[in-house]
């Protein structure tokens, strides 16, 4: 499917071909276009499903820990599994056009994390110290509720780019929609990138592996953040590699918790404990997620330039 | 024997008795962070005249003799107490844990006697740090010229800004873990490790003080808020003055002490030192000690005292000869006078939530307002005041003896356990002459004058006292704290009996911890102080240890040791 893309890419990325293309059959080109708009789609609906699968054992981990002592903390666990489910069912599905439960999940994930950091907000807000460090850090943790919203964005995104008639490139919001992806994908990179920084701060950065989802990630934000505003019709091969490297990483980054976990008084055998103080082993899959739309923006600006 | 013990020890992680059989030697020493675990430690004979000999390893000698070891020169450092393996050696008991504790008989008394043992001295390889509660605090600068700046006490000979460097070392070399910013007194680098989550009691200090309006921080501690080689993050238990057996806290004992066996250092467990030997010339030659039944003698080119501002004076008391009638080092006839306790006052209540105050180490939270505001004070020097969090014998123990408690009330009151917040102040206690460890005629199991501790609170102690008992009854009700109480009569650590300054008539050692009598005694522990601060002593005694090390080597590379 990769392949096919990128050989996409190549011939719309020939001013000639594209001429070739409009002198030829209008319905194959319609098909087409809805082709790649539901393959970019699908790839969303991928990091939407990605980065809900790592805030559902976030959450589940982080509440369970707080013993789920207000109802609202079921929420995002909630919104996080059917994001899961409509991401599952969304990457499976061939067809364009948005969906309309799958559109009503995302805008809840969207909502429920802007819910859920004003609730964050809030319980660090009226503790002695206010918003001090040591809030920050022990508090409820101010960025998580927003991967659910990016989540949900990404969702909706994907419906928006499903959404799109053939011919023009897609559309959100009147803006063409790779470099919509493109550039809430950086912003929720470096909003990630943010809330590890401060984790990591918190452990002192006691190793030097810690360095990494504070250096890896926010190039791939700045390269994005260029994909966002620069020309279309280049092919970014960096930036590609850039975000496969990120994706990797977020699954590296399990690994590193899990060594982390080991390094709790009573490593992995005492896990019931551990896996609650260790560091959060579903966290950096989130940049998985991320690195996954920034594939799917890309993607989507190949195949549709828009200049 | 030997070969049979190492197979037990090593192979199956059985321990063997630390208490009764030395733990370090034939050319190992326990590895403080594996069960049954061994490293290598290189030994010398006791007819090797090695550079150094120190008596003790707490917070001044075990760090002197890292820092000396790593300096190049020999060191055999020795201790009375036992060589712990924290892992497989300490016990969630806390009557089995008085095993840390400086036991021996010592003779108090005094208008006010002080309570020895498990709150101020410690009898292990790694000193007090063993069981100490880790706040690990820098001196207010003007402590340092407390005589010319603030008018009391006495000045140390000592720069503030050669120490800060000094702290920062120390803060260092422990991963401190301690506030992003800290409210009072000039910049300090960042604590290595961020600070500890609170518990309740810690934040009802907070509340407390923010009603109060003054600032408030949580607390610079000697215990890991992440991972550190094979230390795990703390995990709260609470245990802290028990001995932590998990090796979270960064005492001496693993800390400074591995680093000083890489070094070359050897240390000697279950070794009294009864005697520090002088020869005619008026130079010390070594120590008379006692290992495993027999007396032994060391010889050494320089003798270092570090056993505690009792133990310090006691020993340089007992090594009293025709030459030195008064004891070593005692021209000045300072040695064992002005010893320093800390108040150690609290004011406890009620919370009508649940708090429990054991969670986690007992001072999460702390204030150094009346450290560093001099006006509204009716008295010289200062105090901070911390949470608090006594374990149940402990605070069974405080509710018999503050209320005379027991049987049924006992066990009544004990159910309002977890409910219970306290604050407790460290504060400064002014140097007095009256104040001092002399010798009583008894002997201990050693055969060895026991010391007699005399003790008497002063005026401007009773007035600071009775100023921070005030506040802090302010600040409980400030946060609707109910059935609030004063308990008045504790102290913590011990200073001074061995104080430094420039001038060999009024101290006992000059800012090197050389003694001015005897240029090849040293001095270096808690017994140095001029004067205590209102802060908690050790991270001061291991940065003068630090500075001392350095002292010296500098004086070995100018050919003047
Ligand atoms: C319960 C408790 C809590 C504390 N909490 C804190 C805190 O939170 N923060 C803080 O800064 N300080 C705290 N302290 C104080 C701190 O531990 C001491 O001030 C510090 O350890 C003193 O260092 P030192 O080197 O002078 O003596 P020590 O650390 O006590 O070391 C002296 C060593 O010398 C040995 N020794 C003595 N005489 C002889 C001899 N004749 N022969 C052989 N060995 C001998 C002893 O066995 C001992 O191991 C606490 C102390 C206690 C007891
Ligand atoms: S609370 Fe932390 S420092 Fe104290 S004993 Fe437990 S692990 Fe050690």
């Amino acid at each position: 499917m990769r392949l096919r893309s990128r050989r996409s890419v190549q011939h719309f990325a020939n001013p000639l071909a594209a001429l070739d293309r409009q002198a030829g059959d209008p319905l194959l080109t319609a098909r087409l276009d809805r082709g790649s708009a539901v393959r970019a789609a699908q790839r969303l609906n991928r990091a939407a499903g990605t980065l809900a699968i790592a805030v559902l054992f976030d959450s589940a981990m982080e509440h369970y820990r707080g013993s789920f002592h207000n109802r609202a903390m079921y929420t995002p666990l909630v919104s996080a599994s059917l994001s899961l489910l409509a991401s599952a069912h969304g990457t499976a599905d061939p067809r364009s056009g948005a969906h309309k439960l799958r559109d009503g999940i995302y805008a809840f994930a969207g909502l429920a994390g802007i819910a859920g950091t004003a609730f964050h907000v809030y319980n660090i807000g009226k503790r002695p110290g206010g918003f001090s460090w040591l809030n920050l850090f022990y508090s409820a943790p101010i960025g998580a509720p927003m991967a659910l919203s990016l989540s949900g964005m990404l969702g909706f995104l994907s419906e928006r780019v499903r959404d799109n008639p053939p011919g023009p490139p897609p559309l959100i919001f009147g803006l063409p929609a790779g470099r919509v992806t493109a550039a809430m994908t950086s912003a929720g990179l470096l909003g990630t990138v943010g809330e590890a920084g401060l984790l990591h701060f918190r452990g002192a950065y006691h190793d030097p592996a810690m360095f990494l989802p504070v250096s890896v990630p926010p190039l791939a934000a700045a390269l994005l953040a260029e994909s966002a505003v620069g020309r279309s019709r280049v092919r970014r091969r960096f930036t590609t590699w850039w975000l496969r490297f990120t994706a990797l990483l977020g699954f590296a980054g399990v690994g590193f918790h899990s060594l982390g976990v080991a390094r709790n008084m009573g490593g992995w055998r005492n896990w019931s404990q551990n896996l609650l103080n260790g560091p959060p082993l579903p966290a950096p899959p989130s940049f998985t997620g991320l690195a996954l739309a920034g594939l799917a923006a890309l993607g989507l600006m190949e195949d549709h330039p828009d200049e | 024997m030997a070969t049979t013990t190492r197979k037990r020890c090593g192979r199956t992680g059985v321990s063997d008795d630390p208490q009764h059989v030395p733990r370090a030697r034939d050319g190992r020493a326990p590895d403080v962070f594996r069960h049954g675990g061994w490293v290598p430690m290189r030994c010398y004979g006791e007819n090797d005249e090695v550079d150094f000999a120190i008596v003790g390893t707490g917070a001044g000698g075990g760090t002197l003799a890292c820092r000396l070891a790593e300096a190049g020169f020999s060191v055999v450092a020795l201790d009375a107490g036992p060589y712990w393996r924290p892992l497989e050696d300490f016990a969630s008991d806390e009557h089995e844990q008085t095993k840390l504790y400086w036991t021996d008989e010592r003779i108090v008394d005094g208008e006010n006697p002080l309570q020895l043992g498990s709150n101020n001295s410690g009898k292990s390889v790694g000193g007090s740090t063993v069981h100490f509660a880790m706040v690990s605090l820098r001196f207010r600068p003007e402590w340092f010229k407390a005589r010319s700046k603030l008018g009391y006490g006495a000045d140390w000979p000592l720069d503030w800004r050669e120490m800060w460097d000094y702290y920062t070392e120390v803060e260092q070399a422990l991963k401190i873990s301690g506030p992003v910013r800290y409210p009072w007194g000039p910049k300090r680098p960042r604590y290595p490790y961020r600070p500890h989550e609170l518990n309740a009691a810690a934040l009802v200090l907070a509340q407390g003080a923010e009603a109060m309006g003054i600032d408030w921080t949580p607390t610079p501690l000697a215990t890991v808020s992440a991972p550190r080689g094979l230390s795990p993050p703390c995990v709260y238990r609470g245990f802290c003055t028990l001995g932590c057996s998990t090796n979270a806290k960064q005492s001496v004992l693993i800390t400074w002490l591995p680093r000083a066996l890489a070094a070359g250092a050897e240390i000697r467990d279950l070794a009294m030192v009864g005697r520090v030997e002088v020869n005619e010339a008026g130079l010390a030659t070594g120590v008379h000690y006692h290992r495993e039944g027999a007396w032994h003698f060391q010889r050494a080119r320089n003798v270092v005292v570090a056993g505690y501002a009792i133990e310090t004076p006691r020993l340089l008391l007992n090594s009293a000869t025709a030459r030195y009638p008064d004891g070593l080092a005692n021209s000045s006839g300072l040695v064992g006078k002005n010893l320093m306790a800390q108040s150690n006052q609290a004011v406890w209540g009620l919370m009508e939530d649940e708090i429990r105050a054991y969670k986690g180490p007992p001072s999460l939270s702390m204030t150094e307002h009346w450290n560093y505001q001099d006006r509204g004070k009716d008295f010289f020097g200062g105090y901070c005041y911390m949470s608090q969090g006594p374990l149940p014998a402990l605070w069974a123990t405080t509710q018999a003896g503050a209320h005379g408690l027991w049987g049924d009330a006992l066990m009544r009151d004990m159910e309002k356990y977890n409910h219970q917040v306290g604050l407790k102040i460290v504060g400064e206690m002014l140097p007095q002459k009256r104040n001092r460890v002399t010798l009583a005629d008894e002997k201990d199991q050693y055969g060895l004058p026991i010391a007699r501790v005399t003790y008497s609170w002063c005026d401007n102690d009773k007035r600071l006292i009775e100023h921070s008992l005030r506040f802090m009854t302010q600040a409980l009700e400030a946060v609707d704290a109910r059935d609030i109480w004063r308990q008045e009569d504790d102290t913590c650590h011990l200073n001074g009996t061995a104080r430094m300054g420039d001038d060999p008539r009024t101290s006992v050692v000059n800012a090197d911890c050389r003694s001015w009598d005897i240029s090849n005694l040293w001095i270096c522990d808690g017994s140095v102080f001029p004067t205590v601060g209102g802060v908690n002593p050790s991270l001061t005694i291991q940065a003068i240890a630090c500075r001392t090390a350095d002292r010296i080597r500098a004086l070995a590379a100018r050919g003047e040791l």
